[in-house]
Parts: structure tokens; sequence; C-alpha cells
């Protein structure tokens, strides 16, 4: 899953980034309203995690940019003031949650999980494909009841393409979803991951649609 | 009630101008009278010893030293005398002695007969042959001018007690827009700042009431100052509270040491700016309350230096450079304890913001009357725009690496102002950076 994050205070922006990769998120950082307006316009992120207090562009402009785009990204804003009055301007231009700081980092991670899932359309906490159960909250997979250890990559691939089961993605989509900006991307990496998850659950879960990239199908979830 | 009461002082003050004026009338009228009484009385005086006089010449020849009969009550205190060539007594009011009423033999005079005094007309008949003398007991005057004045003061005691009463009731009625004003403020809650209904109040109050408006106006603008300063304190401290905790979560959730290290790192750096942050915002808060009371003379150059000997290791650590050209002492008047506070936020300030291997060029000059002390660094400058909101508080221009407190101008501008000094912000001379100059009127 790649999120960004928009945050100008160095250490706090910093901390996020690493603490979500710690749970298994790509993260882009960035320092500014126009940069991140920018990087929502031009790069696909499964959620983003919004300071309000930006400088150059605020972080309700920022929000409102995105969606007069028509774009329905999850949002989180993270937000020092805490009158009601504040949370409903964010709320109401657009955000679908919020944070008061300082904040937990497990409930930051486990809220962008919660905003991922809902967007997804799934309510189940445990996604569940063929026999394959995934729990992004505890990062733990079972294959027919038998715990897989995958690394946090594999995770982020299966965890992709559970999450649009009956939709193919291509190699690029896939490649968007692991590496944060800026992170160098190596070459075939996709393919020797999804060559692991066959491995290390059954060849027939993930097939290959040549040309297009990858696929769950649809038929195999419980 | 405490203190005096205006109610009462107005009552006292017009019952005494009442009782004043009422008494100096009557003693006016009291010797008016006297006067009039003493000249128609001494006319009557002197018609009595024409009419006796007119009758001695007629009827005396009859008649034996003998006394007038009383017939009036006022009669005993009138007495008259008849002397044939002078020396005999011939006739005479039953109250007359039988020496002479006065010395004299011709006109008024004043006598003392038996312990009394008696207004005396003397005269001669149109012969001269008889002595006159007509005396009235000179109380019988005072008697009358008292009386006539007494009928004057008399009303005065019996009316002061109502006049009293409806003066109280006057004062109370003439008073009501005080007791009006009074009710206002004490209806108020204290938290109640809006100005006072200057409009409908009398004249008089009015001073008063601008006086009262003005106070609650700078109240109110202090009121709100403090609190968005809270509410902006609490704000700012959130961000770097928040990247603390977040650190301390993500050295915890590390797997490797390098990056448990790093982020432990940037949880000792995130303490270090709250506490620079902590550290601004009680400046601040201090350099609010206080004022140039107790200003003396102090010497910008010796501030100045002492200041970069304080900031000199940092910013050598930064490969920054702080010069400070040679020239003459300048003082100005001001709180020293402030103006050196000034002088390491601007200091501070130009060393954050300049990249290494550059220079702050501090200066201490003066000119016309005028004396400056300006801060220039190599760092990225701000826009035209930006200049004139730096010194708000919590404002930081975009893109700035430095990490401060965004007070720091904000301390420099609020220092100035106390000390009635501009602040100036303009391009370093060699067009890039910041020149930040605080000029001191003197």
């Amino acid at each position: 899953m790649r999120v960004l994050v928009v945050e100008d205070d160095a250490l706090l922006g910093d901390a996020i980034q690493a603490g979500l990769k710690q749970a298994g998120y790509a993260v882009d950082w960035m320092k500014d309203g126009v940069a991140a307006d920018h990087a929502l316009g031009t790069e696909a992120y499964a959620a983003v995690v919004l300071d309000l207090g930006l400088p150059r562009l605020s972080g309700l402009e920022v929000l409102q940019r995105l969606r007069s785009r028509n774009s329905s990204i999850p949002v989180l804003i993270l937000t020092a003031r805490d009158t009601v009055n504040d949370r409903i301007k964010g709320l109401d231009a657009g955000a679908d949650d919020y944070l008061l700081k300082p904040f937990d980092m497990g409930e930051l991670a486990a809220r962008l999980r919660a905003l991922i899932r809902r967007a997804s359309g799934k309510v189940d906490l445990l996604l569940q494909v063929a026999g394959v159960k995934l729990d992004p909250a505890a990062h733990r997979v079972t294959c027919r009841e038998q715990p897989v250890d995958l690394s946090p990559k594999e995770f982020a691939v299966l965890h992709a393409l559970m999450l649009s089961a009956g939709k193919v993605l291509s190699r690029a989509q896939l490649e968007e979803q692991l590496y944060a900006w800026g992170e160098e991307v190596e070459s075939n990496a996709v393919e020797v991951h999804i060559h692991h998850l066959r491995r290390k659950l059954f060849p027939e879960l993930i097939e290959t649609i040549r040309g297009v990239g990858y696929l769950i199908a649809a038929g195999k979830v419980d | 009630m405490q203190g005096h009461s205006l109610k009462r002082r107005l009552l006292v003050l017009a019952l005494s101008t009442v009782v004043v004026v009422w008494v100096g009338a009557s003693t006016f009228i009291y010797f008016d009278a006297r006067e009039e009484f003493d000249e128609v009385l001494d006319a009557h005086l002197a018609q009595d010893a024409a009419l006796l006089s007119a009758q001695a010449a007629h009827e005396l020849d009859e008649l034996e030293t003998d006394h007038a009969p009383l017939l009036h009550k006022y009669a005993r205190r009138v007495a008259f005398q008849i002397w044939e060539g002078g020396k005999t007594l011939r006739m005479h009011s039953a109250n007359a002695t039988q020496r002479h009423l006065a010395d004299i033999e011709d006109g008024f005079s004043d006598s003392v007969i038996d312990g009394q005094r008696w207004r005396v007309f003397s005269a001669w008949d149109e012969t001269g042959q008889f002595l006159i003398h007509v005396a009235e007991r000179a109380d019988v005057r005072e008697e009358l001018a008292r009386d006539i004045a007494g009928n004057l003061l008399e009303p005065l005691l019996f009316s002061l007690p109502l006049l009293a009463l409806l003066l109280w009731v006057a004062v109370a009625r003439g008073l009501r827009p005080l007791d009006k004003l009074a009710a206002e403020l004490e209806r108020r809650d204290p938290e109640t700042l809006t100005p006072l209904d200057a409009d409908a109040a009398p004249r008089e109050v009015l001073p008063l009431i601008e006086r009262l408006n003005r106070l609650f106006a700078r109240i109110d603008s202090t009121f709100q100052r403090e609190r968005r300063f809270t509410a902006d304190a609490a704000h700012e401290l959130r961000t770097p509270v928040a990247g603390i905790k977040a650190q301390a979560q993500v050295a915890r959730g590390a797997t490797g040491t390098a990056e448990r290290n790093h982020a432990l790192d940037n949880a000792i750096l995130g303490c270090d700016r709250a506490a620079h942050l902590i550290e601004q915002l009680l400046t601040l808060a201090r350099v609010d309350a206080l004022d140039v009371a107790g200003a003396q003379s102090c010497r910008l150059r010796d501030i100045a230096a002492g200041e970069i000997a304080m900031i000199a290791p940092v910013a050598l650590d930064k490969g920054v450079h702080i010069e400070l050209p040679e020239g003459e002492e300048v003082a100005v008047r001001g709180n020293p304890e402030l103006l050196r506070i000034l002088t390491r936020n601007l200091i501070d300030n130009a060393v954050r913001h300049t990249p290494s291997g550059t220079s702050v060029r501090v200066a201490v000059v003066q000119q016309e009357g005028l004396a400056s002390l300006s801060v220039c660094d190599d760092g990225a400058g701000i826009s035209e725009q930006e200049m004139s909101r730096v010194s708000e508080r919590f404002y930081r221009p975009a893109d700035t690496q430095a990490g401060g407190s965004g007070l720091g101008l904000s301390i420099v501008r609020r220092i100035a102002e106390v000390h009635g000094a501009a602040v100036h912000f303009s391009r370093a001379d060699n067009a890039r950076g910041l020149c930040v100059a605080v000029t001191f009127r003197f």
C-alpha cells in the first residue's frame, strides 16, 4: 500500500514516514501544500495523511482541490487544533477521518487500514480468498489454517491483489503500491514477489494475464 | 455606604446656602429696619415736642406741676418734661424723672436714666419760655426691629425640615443617572467588556464613561491577546510533542540498530526544539508583561558583542561566521535585559537561516539622531509579501528548514515596540539573504 504523508514539521514527518514503513506501507512524504497537490495529481495513493497547517497551500485547500478532481482517496487529517469547529471544517472539506496531535503511531496505522478497507468496499476485517486469509492489522497470512511467513513486500503484493480481487493489476500499479517515490525499484521485483507468493501459498492462486498484469479471480473468493 | 455620600453632601450644601442667605437677608432687614425706625420715630419725637410746645403755650398756665396720665401700653416707654425757663419742672409724664431727660437743650440726644437708654428730643417753645424734652426708650426700637427680623426667621425654622425633605428627593432624582450607571456596572459579570452606552448619559458623567470604556477596551484586547496566545501556544506545542512521541514509537518498533538510533536521535532533537519553543514562549510572555520602567543607558555595541560571543560556538559548528565591524559605541535608553533578548533573537535567527560557509553581519551605527542595530544573513531571504508577515506570532516562511519557533521576530518586534523603536526588513546588500534593522530614536 502506498500512502502520501503531508507534514511540514521535519521531525514529525520523518517519524510518520518511518512508522508507516514499519506498518508495511510505502510512504511518500511532502513538506508543503503545493508539492502535495502535485503528487496527488500524478500518483496513485491508497490513502493520504494530511497536516492542516502547511506552508504555501493549506491542508484544507489541498483537500478541496483533491475532491474537486473527483478523487475518492481516503484522507486522514492531522490537526493540532482541537476545537469542534476545526474538525467540522476538515470533515466538511472532504476528510474521512482526523487525528489530534500528538497521536499514537499504532492508532494512525489502524485508522489508515480502516480507511483503506472501507474505500475498497470490504467490511470484513480479514481478507479471504480460496482458503488464504490475510489480516492487514496483524500482518498475518494463513493458508488452509497454516501460518505463512511472508516478507513485507510479498505481503503488500498479496494485500493489493486480494483487495482488488477480480480485477487485474498491472505490474506498474503493483510497483506503485510497493515503492515510495525515489525508492529504487528492483527490476523484475514484482515477478519475483509473485513467484515467491505462488511457492509459499499455492500456484493457482495468482493468475498471470500476459502483457496486462496479475489477478486473483473473484470466483475464488470464499 | 463607604466614603462620603454625594447626596448628603449636596443636601448639606444646599441647606447651608439657604440658611446663610436667609439669615443674611434677615440681618440686613434688621439693620435696615432699625435705621428706618430711627428716622420715623425721631420724626415722631420732634412732632410730639412741637405739639407739646404748642399746647404748653396755651394751657400750661392753668396747670400745676403734674403728671400726665398713661394712655397706651407703649406710653410707659414714652416720657416728656416741660421745664419753665429751663429751671422749673412744670409738667412731666408719670414715668419721667425729676431731673432733665437730656443735657442739651436743642435737638436729639441719647441718655441713660436709671439704667435705661432713652432717645430724647429737646427744644424750646416758640416763646422761649418752656424747655421741652420728649423721650422714648431706645429698646422699643430694637424690639420692633427684632420682631420684624424674627418674623422673617421663624418660617425658616419651620420650613427647614420640609425643605430638607424636598431637597433630598430632588437630589436623589437628579443623581438617578449615576445610580443607573452604578446599577449597570453592578449587573455586569467580569467577563463583559462591551462599552457602556454614552448616549443616554448626562454630560457630567461622560468623561467617567469614556474613561471606563477605554479601560474596558484595553482589558478586552489584553484578554483576547492572552487567549489567542494560549491557544496558539498549545497548538504550537502539539506538533513537536507529536513528533517526539512518533519518533519514540518508531524507535520501539525498529528492527535494526541504525533505524532505532536514528529515531532516538530525532526524538532527542525534538525535545531540544520543544524546549526552545517553550523558552521562546516564556520570553514572549515575559516581554508582554514588561515595559521600559527603570530605563537606563544601554550600549548597543557592548550588548551585540556579548550576544555574539554566546552564539559564536554554535555558529562555528554550523560553519557560520559572525562579523561585527569596528565602530563607535552607541548608547540608547532602554531595558538592558530586553535589548539583550532582542539582539540574541536577531542573531540566532540569522544564524539559523544562513547556509554553512557564509557569514552573518551585525552592525551598530548612529546617524541623524537615530541609532540602529542591524543583522544581515546570506540565507535564502524572504519575499516582499512575507516581510510583512514574518513578525507575526508562529509565522514560519515556506521552505524553511531551520526549525525555529516562529516566535523570534515576534519577540524582536514586541521589544522594539516597548522601546519605541522601528523594525525594518530588507534584502541584504548582496541581494541575497535578509537584513533586519531595529532603529531607535533618542
